[in-house]
């Protein structure tokens, strides 16, 4: 069952200037038969495995680094989870974080595909003790 | 190849993993193989008694019980990954007994079955998340 269906959650970076309501227009434009519901932070979407994988690669090729997409447990509209029926199951908290961390991520996605590579940051070292006396004595 | 992502349920994560040609084994994937195949429609659905007698291969009797459900989740996920990338110091991962416990119970179990682990830590600037992208490209292209 669960290689049937794939609920998917595309989420905006607050760094771009893409609306959910532009991101659900263009999933509807490419004319596939899933399931798309706008949220406060981008859309769900729900559709055979295959057809959502098809939806996350030409989202990905219009905004390669604006959009980010992970799967989600529970269907659109679960009774459990859904607050516009009462679920019981919160737990917003964790997106709001990352949604505040994906600006930074966009930022660092857009630099390595200019180039940026990874450079070791040198160890910090332990501080000597007689500056550390230093430090602590009273002038 | 599959990769374990910590914490189970991070969207960053799963996106750079997914976005860098691997396949993320996450909290959703496991919780949707819950939802969709129990024959349970009332609360709780997402821990079963075979869950439990799953995660007492992880942590004892006397270990909390939150401890006990989650690795139940995720003990099977490490066991099936061939890699894995661990963000430390998320600021929305901590807890007490169950969570944090849980979250030391992931990391140990991860460094006991000696496969390639990356640590990165959680960005707090626009320079570390430059930093933090790079190497986990880096990282999971030479996992290929």
């Amino acid at each position: 069952m669960s290689d049937e269906r794939e609920t998917r959650l595309f989420m905006i970076s607050p760094r771009s200037m893409l609306t959910p309501d532009q991101l659900v227009r263009m999933v509807h434009a490419f004319g596939e038969e899933a399931l798309v519901k706008e949220t406060c932070y981008g859309c769900l979407v729900e559709a055979p495995r295959e057809e959502a994988l098809r939806i996350l690669a030409k989202v990905r090729e219009t905004y390669p680094n604006e959009v980010f997409s992970k799967i989600r447990a529970y269907r659109c509209s679960d009774p459990v989870r859904c607050r516009a029926q009462h679920g019981t199951r919160p737990g917003f908290a964790q997106l709001e974080e990352e949604w505040a961390l994906l600006a930074k991520i966009q930022y660092g996605l857009e630099q390595v595909d200019k180039g940026a590579t990874y450079v070791k940051k040198p160890e910090q070292k332990k501080l000597d003790v007689n500056a550390f006396k230093k430090i602590c004595e009273v002038q | 190849m599959k990769i374990f992502i910590d914490p189970p349920n991070s969207l960053v994560l799963f996106d750079l993993v997914e976005r860098f040609g691997h396949e993320p084994l996450s909290a959703m994937a496991a919780i949707q193989e819950r939802v969709d195949n129990l024959e349970v429609d009332m609360p709780p659905m997402n821990v079963t008694l075979d869950d439990v007698v799953k995660g007492l291969k992880y942590a004892g009797i006397e270990v909390p019980s939150g401890i006990r459900g989650r690795m139940a989740l995720w003990g099977p996920m490490i066991e099936a990954a061939d890699a894995a990338i661990i963000m430390d110091d998320c600021p929305y991962s901590f807890g007490c007994v169950g969570c944090e416990r849980s979250n030391l119970m992931v990391k140990y179990l991860i460094h006991r079955r000696g496969i390639p682990v990356l640590h990165v830590s959680y960005p707090a600037t626009d320079e570390e998340a430059v930093a933090f992208v790079a190497q986990a490209k880096e990282w999971m292209e030479g996992l290929k």
